[in-house]
């Protein structure tokens, strides 16, 4: 699903804020990439988005090389993948409706195909009373959920997740994590990126540690 | 359902009003250039035609011996009305031939006494070929002081004036397209940077550069459109002023040819907003695909 091999990643002449990360992300996997702040859990989750290009190493996502994949494929292993950002980056001039179909626009579906499920989904969320609601009318728990409901929507081969549960009380997150399950029961391989050792507690999954950039620990799940 | 239609992926424009104006500022003197140049196209044809189906004989008076002006004038005129060809035959009056000169020489008494040349106007049968080199020298072994005007001189310099008017105008035609395309990259590249977020989301949530450009595309075609319909749309009301001035009798522009247009020429000027459209969309393609190939 997901391999990276000695990648190091430096922005300009900075000091390398990733240095020789090595992984396979195995799919339909479950797992938690933990690290005190500045380890660099975002920038792993932007070179695995295809936001940036590593300085160094090899990325392997979905059986494609990307040091050698035409960029011009770049868009549709993009739409392959799911992304809750940190700072949600919901579009504020669309409804929570239209934000969380967005993926399903850009993929080429029209209305009448995704109108139900983008309901629903909001509805699990608890937002089903909010689909015509902006995000700056709606409170920062409530906008992180439109953002994973946009994430999870087009039902991706991989979902990432940056805090994903970090605005939400405790029976929110447990609700959201239960989502990620469902998703990864049905065949997603999620990643989540968290602070909160909480849900590692709760949950069956792998757990990946960063610490000043460097992967020092992959655990499997406990029996 | 909430949600009746899919809501607009780019938001609408703030403080778009400028650039609105100067693609309306534009349309409108593109439709202005466009109007010259039909005025210019119609005249040059009119005065061809006007010319080009006629000729005209001049008769030079001559001192000592020889046929006298009479006589060689009622022998060319014998001639050209025996003339196949030629349709229409008749001597300009004196009082005609003085007003022509009166320009240049006055109304004095004393122009009586001047050795004007007599004038035959002549027309050509519509249709006809006439040979009028031949013609020239059938005239001068019947009548030598003779002289056969096709009006070839004029014609080329009127072609030459028409053709400068017509290229000049087309040239300024450019130059506004050229304005429009940059203006519109400009206001492009400010949106870009404006809406650098979204452009950011949507790149990164796998849209294709084509989906992202049709969201920009569309935005400046539709305001290109308006904007340069607008301006048009006032040309074309003073060319029709103009028309209708000129239908009054009241001269427009003095010196200058009507500037009326008729029907057909103010649909001419539809072309203006068609074409503005055209160059805002394809500019503002060029300009986001390129601004996307920069990124990973």
């Amino acid at each position: 699903m997901l391999r990276f091999e000695n990648v190091g990643m430096r922005f300009g002449a900075g000091p390398e804020i990733l240095r020789d990360v090595t992984f396979l992300l195995d799919a339909g996997s479950f797992t938690f990439l933990t690290g005190p702040s500045g380890a660099g859990k975002t920038t792993l989750l932007r070179l695995m988005y295809l936001a940036e290009p590593p300085t160094r190493g090899l990325i392997t996502l979905f059986g494609c090389d990307l040091a050698t994949t035409s960029r011009s494929k770049f868009p549709a292993l993009r739409r392959r993948i799911g992304v809750v950002f940190q700072d949600f980056r919901l579009l504020d001039h669309l409804s929570a409706f239209d934000n969380v179909a967005l993926p399903l626009r850009l993929a080429g579906k029209q209305l009448d195909h995704y109108a139900h499920d983008v309901e629903e989904l909001l509805d699990w969320v608890g937002l089903g009373s909010k689909l015509d609601a902006k995000p700056h009318t709606l409170s920062g728990g409530e906008q992180q959920r439109v953002a994973i409901a946009r994430a999870v929507v087009g039902r991706p081969d991989l979902l990432l997740a940056d805090e994903p549960t970090g605005n939400v009380d405790p029976d929110i997150a447990q609700r959201l994590v239960r989502l990620f399950e469902e998703l990864n029961r049905l065949g997603t391989t999620v990643l989540i990126a968290t602070h909160d050792r909480s849900l590692l507690e709760r949950t069956q999954a792998h757990e990946m540690r960063l610490v000043d950039g460097r992967l020092i620990e992959m655990r499997t799940p406990r029996a | 359902m909430s949600a009746q239609r899919p809501g607009r992926i780019m938001p609408h424009r703030e403080g778009a009003a400028p650039l609105d104006v100067v693609i309306g500022v534009m349309g409108f003197l593109a439709a202005l250039a466009l109007g010259a140049s039909l005025v210019a196209a119609r005249t040059a044809e009119g005065w061809r035609a006007g010319l080009a189906d006629s000729f005209t004989v001049q008769i030079l008076p001559h001192q000592g011996a020889g046929p006298d002006l009479q006589s060689e004038t009622a022998t060319a005129l014998a001639l050209l009305r025996s003339t196949s060809g030629v349709s229409r035959v008749r001597i300009v009056s004196d009082a005609e031939a003085n007003a022509l000169v009166a320009p240049w020489l006055g109304t004095d008494t004393a122009l009586a006494d001047l050795p004007l040349p007599r004038l035959i106007d002549a027309s050509i049968t519509s249709g006809a070929t006439l040979d009028l080199a031949r013609l020239a020298l059938r005239l001068r072994k019947a009548a030598p002081d003779s002289r056969l005007d096709d009006h070839a001189i004029w014609l080329a310099r009127l072609k030459r004036a028409a053709d400068t008017m017509m290229w000049s105008a087309w040239g300024v035609l450019v130059l506004i397209a050229l304005a429009t395309a940059a203006t519109v990259t400009f206001a492009t590249r400010a949106a870009l940077a404006a809406h650098q977020d979204i452009v950011s989301l949507l790149h990164q949530m796998g849209a294709r550069t084509g989906f992202i450009a049709r969201a920009f595309e569309w935005h400046y075609f539709v305001s290109a459109l308006t904007a340069s319909a607008f301006g048009a749309a006032l040309a074309a009301g003073l060319f029709a002023i103009a028309g209708g001035l000129e239908g009054a009798g009241i001269e427009a522009v003095p010196f200058l040819p009507p500037l009326g247009l008729g029907v057909l020429e103010l649909g001419w000027l539809l072309a203006v907003p068609a074409a503005a459209g055209l160059i805002a969309l394809a500019t503002a393609r060029l300009s986001v695909v390129a601004a996307l190939a920069r990124n990973y």
